[in-house]
């Protein structure tokens, strides 16, 4: 089980059963923890449903009460090419 | 005494002279870190240096490096107990002087190449990046540091203190303001050409090229750090581009600033004493290679409520550099102070009040220079009031600003989207507003009938009551003043 974190406005961004792209951000211990990818994922707040876990910041860095399972598509690539 | 040339020579010096602690036992770099610096801010302790870091033996920490003017002192090469007018006096000496040209070494003679990671190494990971507060949109990676970029066009070197989040393992991310110097050669030359633009990031720099960095003065920053070394400062080429950077730093990131491409950023605790900036996309850096030197020690400044060294320095050094703006201008000033605890917003200017009008023109080329999107308020007083004593500067303010005549505002000016008071949409589009705070008697008052008298022991009895009275206090029963 992977640990994810996302920073969003309002909570309500969070569209569950849907596909949705999110920046999101890695709580596995270790020293890549806090780095980030841009993905395409499904959310639930059933926390059963999907097998990794998904807490919510809201925009001054304040924890949410509101958790999510969250299962991971794929990742997407937004930087230019010409940068990679 | 001479001034530590790197960050490790200042380290040592500040624990020879009890400012800072060596912290041996291990600490986390998730949040335990960051937390020992704040408390060390917030009491104005010793700067910790902490020797083992959680996930990375090897590296180290030195945190909260100029939180207090006894380092900013060590850091000149000056007496630790030197007051404040004596270190500005020192600094405006310095910095008038000849400019000191860098000299430049050979990487074999160059500490900060010891390792160097390029390629598929390249992970900012492999650094010890602290997670600062909790709740911080990501571990940054530059707090105390210097970004170094070069113009493409002038070819002059520009040392900015940019915060730099870790994105991931080859991407940082960070707050460029479009008023400052690389703002500006990003949207007037990189972006339009969809150009990159080189940089370096250099972390655990010397006191004085942070200093220098941090600095809105006119001269660039390799030769400020010189004069106010009294050496040339030593840099080396970079590995993967032209640029220079200092010799003795304990880390170097090179890459490039992508213009037309941005990830997210923030938020972040700042020097305001909040998290005011919204989480934003915003300057993309992407890291090609890493070098640093074994052992070496990141400096972490954890911004906040006062005091840590981005408000004590940034207002030192804006309020020396609006000092000798306001003196080239003809204008009778006797002093400018900024006092941290404003978190740099806060202009004091003491001034000969000989014309009408003065406390306005100060504000008008305070806010029109460089230096202007630093700070939204200046205050003028007239020069017998000691402008580093916050009770007569109150007490004048207090008095003597007519609340119709005496505030002058400025709106639409230029801003930061740090401004914790800005409306969203003001800190989106960096929109300020200014006022003046105009505490001098006016001219056209007649000084005998119209100004008021102080009345204060020293300024209403005659010198001979005072010195009886001075004199004779024990024997009336009181303890000695100190």
């Amino acid at each position: 089980m992977n640990q994810w974190e996302v920073y969003v406005n309002d909570v309500k961004e969070l569209a569950e059963d849907a596909e949705i792209e999110l920046t999101i951000r890695t709580l596995n211990p270790g020293i890549h923890k806090y780095t980030y990818k841009r993905v395409r994922a499904q959310l639930s707040a059933d926390l059963k449903k999907h097998a990794d876990q998904l807490q919510v910041r809201l925009g001054r860095g304040q924890l949410s009460n509101s958790r999510f399972s969250i299962k991971v598509l794929g990742e997407v690539q937004r930087m230019p090419a010409k940068y990679l | 005494m001479a001034a530590p040339r790197s960050n490790r020579e200042f380290i040592e010096a500040c624990v020879k002279s009890g400012d800072a602690v060596r912290i041996k036992q291990e600490v986390d770099w998730e949040n335990e870190a960051g937390a020992i610096v704040r408390r060390a801010c917030e009491l104005a302790a010793p700067a910790p240096f902490m020797e083992k870091i959680k996930d990375y033996p090897g590296f180290s920490y030195f945190g909260a490096p100029l939180s207090t003017y006894r380092r900013m002192a060590i850091s000149m090469g000056m007496d630790p107990a030197s007051s404040l007018p004596e270190i500005g006096r020192e600094y405006v000496k310095r910095t008038n002087g000849e400019p000191v040209a860098p000299v430049l070494v050979d990487r074999k003679d160059a500490p900060c190449k010891e390792n160097i990671l390029k390629g598929a190494d390249v992970d900012l990971c492999r650094l010890p990046v602290p997670l600062v507060h909790d709740g911080d949109g990501g571990r940054y990676v530059g707090t105390w540091h210097a970004v170094v970029t070069k113009h493409p066009v002038r070819g002059d070197v520009n040392w900015g203190m940019y915060r730099q989040m870790m994105w991931d393992g080859r991407t940082m991310s960070g707050a460029v303001f479009p008023f400052s110097d690389l703002g500006k050669a990003l949207n007037d030359y990189y972006l339009p050409r969809g150009e990159s633009c080189p940089f370096a990031t250099a972390i655990g720099l010397s006191p004085l090229a942070a200093m220098a960095a941090c600095a809105p003065s006119p001269i660039p920053e390799p030769e400020l750090t010189g004069m106010l070394a009294g050496e040339a400062v030593r840099l080396v080429k970079c590995e993967t581009n032209d640029l220079e950077v200092p010799a003795d730093a304990e880390i170097i990131l090179e890459g490039e600033i992508c213009p037309d491409y941005k990830v997210e950023e923030g938020p972040f605790g700042e020097y305001t004493g909040y998290r005011t900036s919204p989480r934003d996309f915003r300057v993309t850096f992407r890291v090609n290679c890493i070098t640093y030197r074994n052992n070496a020690t990141m400096t972490i400044s954890n911004m906040g409520v006062p005091q840590d060294e981005g408000q004590l320095l940034r207002s030192f050094s804006l309020g020396l550099e609006l000092e000798k703006l306001l003196k080239s201008q003809g204008i009778p000033v006797t002093g400018v102070y900024m006092h941290p605890r404003s978190t740099h917003h806060m202009m004091i200017v003491g001034v000969k009040p000989t014309y009408s009008g003065i406390a306005q023109q100060i504000g008008q080329l305070a806010f029109g220079s460089k230096l202007g999107p630093w700070f939204h308020m200046v205050m003028v007083v007239d020069d017998k009031t000691d402008i580093y004593n916050w009770d007569e500067v109150y007490h004048a303010f207090c008095t003597r600003c007519h609340p119709a005549n005496g505030i002058h505002i400025y709106r639409n000016s230029t801003g930061t989207p740090l401004y914790p008071f800005a409306t969203p949409h003001e800190r989106k589009h960096s929109i300020g507003s200014k006022v003046v705070f105009d505490c001098l008697w006016p001219v056209d008052w007649d000084p005998i009938n119209d100004v008021p008298t102080v009345v204060s022991f020293k300024n209403v009895y005659p010198k001979d009551v005072q010195e009886k009275v001075l004199g004779n206090w024990t024997a009336y029963g009181y303890p000695p003043v100190k």
